[in-house]
């Protein structure tokens, strides 16, 4: 077990700086594996990051519940009688049963199936089997509610929570690139969820399926068949032309983009004839611009007010730290949820936007449904290579070799838009991890929220 | 989905119990075929078997409480782990000819059991089957995935034989414990 403690018990940051070497690009791959880098993580991210809850559509009415993680606490986000979304530890507060057992549902009241203590929609503990006979009056129920998130709040719909009361507001959390990542999702007006999360285990470490999302040097390699078997075209899928954006606190974007020539010839359209371009065909479209060819929706004006003229030019992949991946493409989010080093839960969660037709509907869930989950035709070929990742992870020599994350390192520059909008614009690279990897290891180093304010890198400008 | 029915069959009352033993032999005979064609890699043989109008669909499953079963499915038209037309198939098998499927390459072992195979409606040259099976997978060296459950299939009487025209398949599991579904039900 790799000592990331001193004999005192207190967090050895020396050691948490030395598994990530930022100038030489490697990290050590014991943070994959190691059991006390494990646990760190839940208590220094999980427990204090915000983390994606549900979509508000999944929890219309009073009493609708979905259950979610944060870390490997079990959470209920569940309407309240007010129309609140309340996010509350899955744990009775008498002997920790979990009062929920069902994923989603639509209850009145959680009553604990081990001795019947009851809570309302908003936690309160309302009745306690025998207070009068049993407890003789002496129990103070208002000190025994459930756990409550210590925020909770949404972006356009979409649930977050946090379970540090002194995590900054999710506004500030989510910082320029990370709003501009849950932009990519309503750039096509207000969503509403597909019913259904996908959900399947792969045994890999959480961080290798968050590592991949950025990486656009394996899609042609390990999604080489899907191409062979005619469901996607790598050249329109992977083009040359990426682009990084590097937010605070570990958000990123990697991936395509839009050239600002491209992204002219679009600021030309109206969003009438944006919208009949992203009904056409890809063929049809490839016609129309080679460049735009591919089957990402193009983002009508007002997205681009929203987003800012260089995050409308970022098509990539958005990760909000640490684990939300939004598949800007098919507007989905998939989570990474870590279930001890070795084994991650991947979620898919779908929505649509309302104004889709039902045409235009069945296209991108036919699309999405082909391309993601343990069956897509992409997906499928990822699990194992993350699992002999993780598993080679623990091979006493092989660990003492690093990994490499050298591609194009101290290769690229900074670019600020004079919006003030910091991007790298180069091929395929690996930024985005590099910067995944260096924030995560500030969050293990600092002991709370306000070291981590203080101490957490800037997003970067100048070479890189 | 259907009812339940106990009975052995719901052919017409006007057919014998020679007539509707001999109909559920040729079922069963085709069931066993189709999933020996998918244990024995000849997945081009199998997908001839599929009829044009093939709907090939594994909605999510999820926990739920007693109040709740409605919720139990997803719907046609939500999430699912597939929702494939004859093209989407033929693309899957494309993809598993391909040597950089790595998800299966080096190619699984299936095995595919069929049983309590049950004729549960006739209509024209229609046949609905309900029947419980288990596809065991074993991968690499180590790796061992079990999926058992439901099927409601369809099949359509063609010359001598039958095609495939409906696969409805019914997990008895709620969140998926293998790394990948890259094999076919």
């Amino acid at each position: 077990m790799l000592e990331t403690r001193g004999l005192d018990g207190s967090i050895d940051e020396d050691m948490i700086s030395a598994l990530i070497d930022g100038e030489q690009g490697t990290i050590d791959r014991r943070i994959y594996s190691d059991p006390e880098i494990y646990k760190l993580e839940l208590q220094r991210i999980f427990a204090r990051a915000w983390n994606f809850m549900c979509h508000e559509s999944q929890i219309p009415n009073p009493g609708d519940y979905f259950i979610n993680y944060i870390g490997e606490d079990q959470v209920i986000v569940v309407r309240d009688e007010n129309g609140t979304v309340q996010v509350l530890l899955n744990t009775c507060r008498h002997r920790g049963n979990a009062l929920c057992r069902a994923e989603q549902g639509n209850a009145k009241s959680f009553v604990c199936s081990y001795h019947g203590w009851n809570y309302g929609l908003d936690g309160t503990l309302l009745n306690v089997p025998g207070e009068t006979h049993f407890y003789r009056d002496r129990i103070d129920k208002a000190a025994w509610s459930l756990v409550k998130a210590a925020q909770v709040d949404h972006y356009k719909g979409f649930y977050f929570a946090t379970l540090d009361p002194s995590a900054p507001s999710l506004h500030d959390y989510l910082g320029e690139v990370g709003r501009i990542g849950m932009e990519t999702m309503t750039a096509q007006g207000e969503v509403v969820a597909v019913d259904g999360v996908q959900k399947n285990v792969i045994d890999c470490n959480w961080k290798i399926a968050v590592d991949n999302l950025f990486d656009w040097y394996h899609v042609r390699i390990s999604h080489g068949s899907a191409a062979k078997a005619g469901f996607v075209n790598l050249r329109m899928m992977m083009p040359m032309e990426q682009m990084v954006m590097l937010g605070e606190y570990g958000h990123a974007i990697g991936g395509p983009m839009l050239s600002e020539a491209h992204q002219a010839e679009i600021d030309k359209l109206s969003d009438g004839e944006r919208a009949e371009i992203n009904a056409l065909s890809d063929e049809e479209r490839a016609k129309w611009s080679p460049r735009i060819g591919e089957r990402r929706p193009l983002r009508p004006k007002a997205a681009a007010e929203a987003m800012g003229p260089v995050g409308v030019r970022a098509t990539g992949h958005p990760n909000i730290f640490p684990n939300s991946w939004i598949s800007t493409r098919a507007m989905q989010i998939s989570l990474r949820l870590p279930k001890g080093p070795f084994e991650t839960e991947v979620w898919w969660f779908t929505f649509m936007p309302k104004k889709y037709s039902e045409a235009e509907r069945r296209a991108a869930m036919k699309f999405i449904r082909l391309s993601f989950g343990p069956a897509g035709l992409l997906e499928q070929d990822d699990g194992e290579n993350w699992s002999q990742s993780t598993h080679a992870s623990q091979g006493v020599v092989g660990q003492t070799y690093p990994h490499n994350l050298q591609m194009g390192l101290g290769q690229d520059e900074v670019l600020e838009d004079p919006s003030g909008q910091k991007r790298i614009e180069t091929h395929v690279n690996e930024h985005a991890q590099r910067w995944t990897y260096k924030c995560w290891a500030e969050w293990l180093r600092a002991k709370d929220w306000d070291e981590l304010k203080k101490t957490r890198s800037p997003s970067p400008t100048g070479r890189i | 989905m259907p009812a339940v029915t106990t009975e052995s069959s719901p052919a017409p009352s006007t057919m014998g119990i020679a007539e509707k033993a001999g109909l559920q032999y040729e079922v069963e005979q085709f069931l066993y075929g189709e999933a020996a064609l998918l244990d024995d890699r000849k997945f081009r043989e199998w997908l001839a078997l599929v009829a044009d109008d093939m709907h090939y669909w594994m909605p999510i499953r999820r926990t739920v409480d007693r109040d709740n079963l409605d919720l139990e499915f997803t719907k046609l038209g939500g999430a699912a782990y597939f929702d494939d037309d004859k093209s989407d198939l033929s693309m899957r098998i494309a993809k598993l000819e391909a040597g950089s499927a790595w998800s299966e390459n080096p190619p699984s072992r299936t095995r595919h059991f069929v049983s309590n195979v049950r004729i549960v409606d006739m209509e024209g040259d229609e046949i609905a089957v309900e029947l419980a099976f288990h596809l065991y997978r074993s991968r690499l060296n180590g790796k061992v995935d079990n999926w058992i459950g439901k099927r409601q299939d369809r099949l359509r009487r063609v010359g001598d034989g039958f095609q495939l025209c409906r696969r409805h398949i019914f997990l008895d599991h709620t969140i998926i414990r293998s790394t990948n579904l890259s094999n076919l039900f």
